[in-house]
């Protein structure tokens, strides 16, 4: 088993198969914000959510990338990181951001301050904070955490993780149900080992981005511009990126397989920053009886060095034997090209019709 | 009979496409990485298609893409091709533009002038 196999099964196995989440770990700028807001609307919509639950999600999302954005300074190789989930009934919001260790104590008693009020007295209380309206330098006075508790109508859950004796991750959840109508009895305890093990996996990976849900053309879109922004690296280097990510995508987009009904293909998708340069995961259902032709295939254009590449490439954009919409016959050779390395994948067969093949390609710069 | 223009607007996934016979404007920028690319450019092999019966004697086409997906690729070719016979009956010109530091796009505007018999130049811009 390769190294690359390993690294994506253990995600894989960390996140829930059979919910849609997406993980952001790295410097949040205002386009990031953007795009991963339009990413959770387009998500959203397909779900058809009611608008209430909708704007409540957004709502959320919004106070906590900007908590996010105004404390987001710590060690090297330590990155803020944020994601939402979806599974079941619920929508879990998940945000982490470093702080310095004498803040905690403050922050943990505003936490325990606003999950002991009620809905009403929740209400007076951000009235008050907004009239007293004490700004720190940073902005904010709690007003966002009140704000996020009003809209989740559950409490935050928290949980800080020290880094070193001056800085510590502060992990906030929330959730929100997707039909508000029915009320929860009891608050739902959230699980913070299993975000531990996927932030701690991610940061030694230093994966900057993972999406696992459903793709199609818009998801597809929203993801692009998410990494676009985020690359602060040459632009020869991101438009390399950029070219590997779409072929990547459009093959889950065109032939992924739809194991339950819905708008698109579920399959995960990763990105690493590696010393010089990026990894680009994917990985995606495909129909066991359909591994072999798939491996030939990879295999041969892994076989073939610059030059034969280049002929094999010219050879397919001139013939139209294969011409269709889901078919040009170029994705892999162009990966191959791009990338100027071997392209390595795996599969696991899942059941007698199904396995999970994914995918690994290295850009260097 | 003038053939009307064909002007597509650019969206983030498609290009800009404008096909104005009388104003000898031919061009196609920007990004393109549809999902159904055949689709896509359906409407421009039509004009061309159409175009072909009753062209001007000149005629230019720009192509000034900062992005295509490798099945854009293939329906590029398909509109070189038919700018192929067009020059059978008409003066044909094709500038393909890339950005300065764009190798790629370069390589690949190169890859296209090997393949077809048209006058076909690449400009950095």
């Amino acid at each position: 088993m390769s190294l690359q196999e390993e690294t994506t099964y253990k995600i894989i196995d960390i996140l829930d198969k059979e919910s849609m989440s997406y993980f952001y770990r790295g410097h949040l700028t205002q386009s990031i914000t953007d795009g991963i807001l339009a990413l959770t609307e387009t998500n959203l919509t397909k779900a058809n959510e009611p608008v209430k639950v909708k704007k409540r999600v957004y709502t959320i999302l919004v106070e906590g990338l900007q908590n996010i954005t105004r404390h987001q300074e710590g060690p090297q190789g330590h990155k803020s990181f944020f994601g939402v989930e979806q599974s079941g009934e619920y929508y879990y919001i998940t945000m982490s951001n470093i702080i310095p260790n004498q803040n905690i104590d403050h922050l943990s008693g505003q936490l325990d301050k606003i999950n002991n009020l009620e809905k009403e007295e929740l209400k007076t209380f951000y009235k008050q904070a907004l009239l007293e309206n004490e700004l720190s330098d940073k902005g904010g006075a709690g007003l966002g955490l009140i704000e996020m508790a009003r809209k989740s109508g559950n409490k935050l859950q928290y949980d800080f993780k020290k880094i070193n004796e001056q800085h510590s991750y502060f992990y906030l959840r929330t959730y929100i149900k997707h039909n508000l109508s029915t009320v929860d009895s009891n608050t739902r305890h959230l699980d913070f080992s299993n975000i531990f093990k996927l932030h701690e996996q991610l940061e030694s990976e230093d994966v900057l981005i993972i999406f696992n849900g459903i793709f199609n053309q818009e998801s597809l879109i929203n993801l692009l511009s998410i990494i676009e922004s985020q690359m602060a690296t040459q632009p020869s280097l991101r438009k390399k990126v950029f070219n590997i990510m779409v072929e990547l995508l459009q093959n889950i987009v065109k032939h992924g397989l739809a194991i339950n009904d819905s708008d698109g293909n579920p399959g995960l998708f990763y990105i690493s920053a590696i010393n010089d340069g990026y990894k680009l995961n994917t990985g995606n259902f495909i129909k066991t009886e359909d591994i072999d032709a798939l491996k030939d295939k990879i295999d041969q254009v892994n076989k073939l060095d610059n030059k034969e590449l280049n002929e094999f490439y010219d050879k397919r954009l001139f013939n139209f034997q294969i011409d269709n919409s889901k078919e040009s016959g170029l994705g892999l050779i162009e990966l191959r090209l791009k990338s100027n390395a071997k392209l390595e994948y795996a599969f696991k067969k899942e059941s007698e019709e199904h396995s999970f093949f994914t995918i690994e390609v290295t850009i260097n710069r | 009979m003038m053939i009307p223009v064909l002007y597509i607007e650019a969206t983030k996934d498609t290009p800009k496409i404008l096909f104005d016979a009388e104003n000898n404007q031919f061009e196609i920028s920007e990004k393109s990485l549809p999902e159904d690319a055949i689709g896509f450019f359906q409407p421009v092999f039509d004009w061309l298609n159409q175009y072909i019966d009753n062209p001007k004697e000149e005629s230019t086409f720009v192509f000034y893409l900062d992005y295509y997906s490798t099945s854009t690729a293939k329906q590029l070719t398909k509109i070189f091709y038919l700018i192929e016979k067009l020059s059978e009956k008409s003066k044909v010109k094709v500038v393909w533009k890339y950005q300065d530091a764009d190798i790629d796009m370069y390589h690949a505007g190169l890859r296209y002038q090997k393949m077809l018999k048209i006058d076909f130049d690449i400009q950095k811009v």
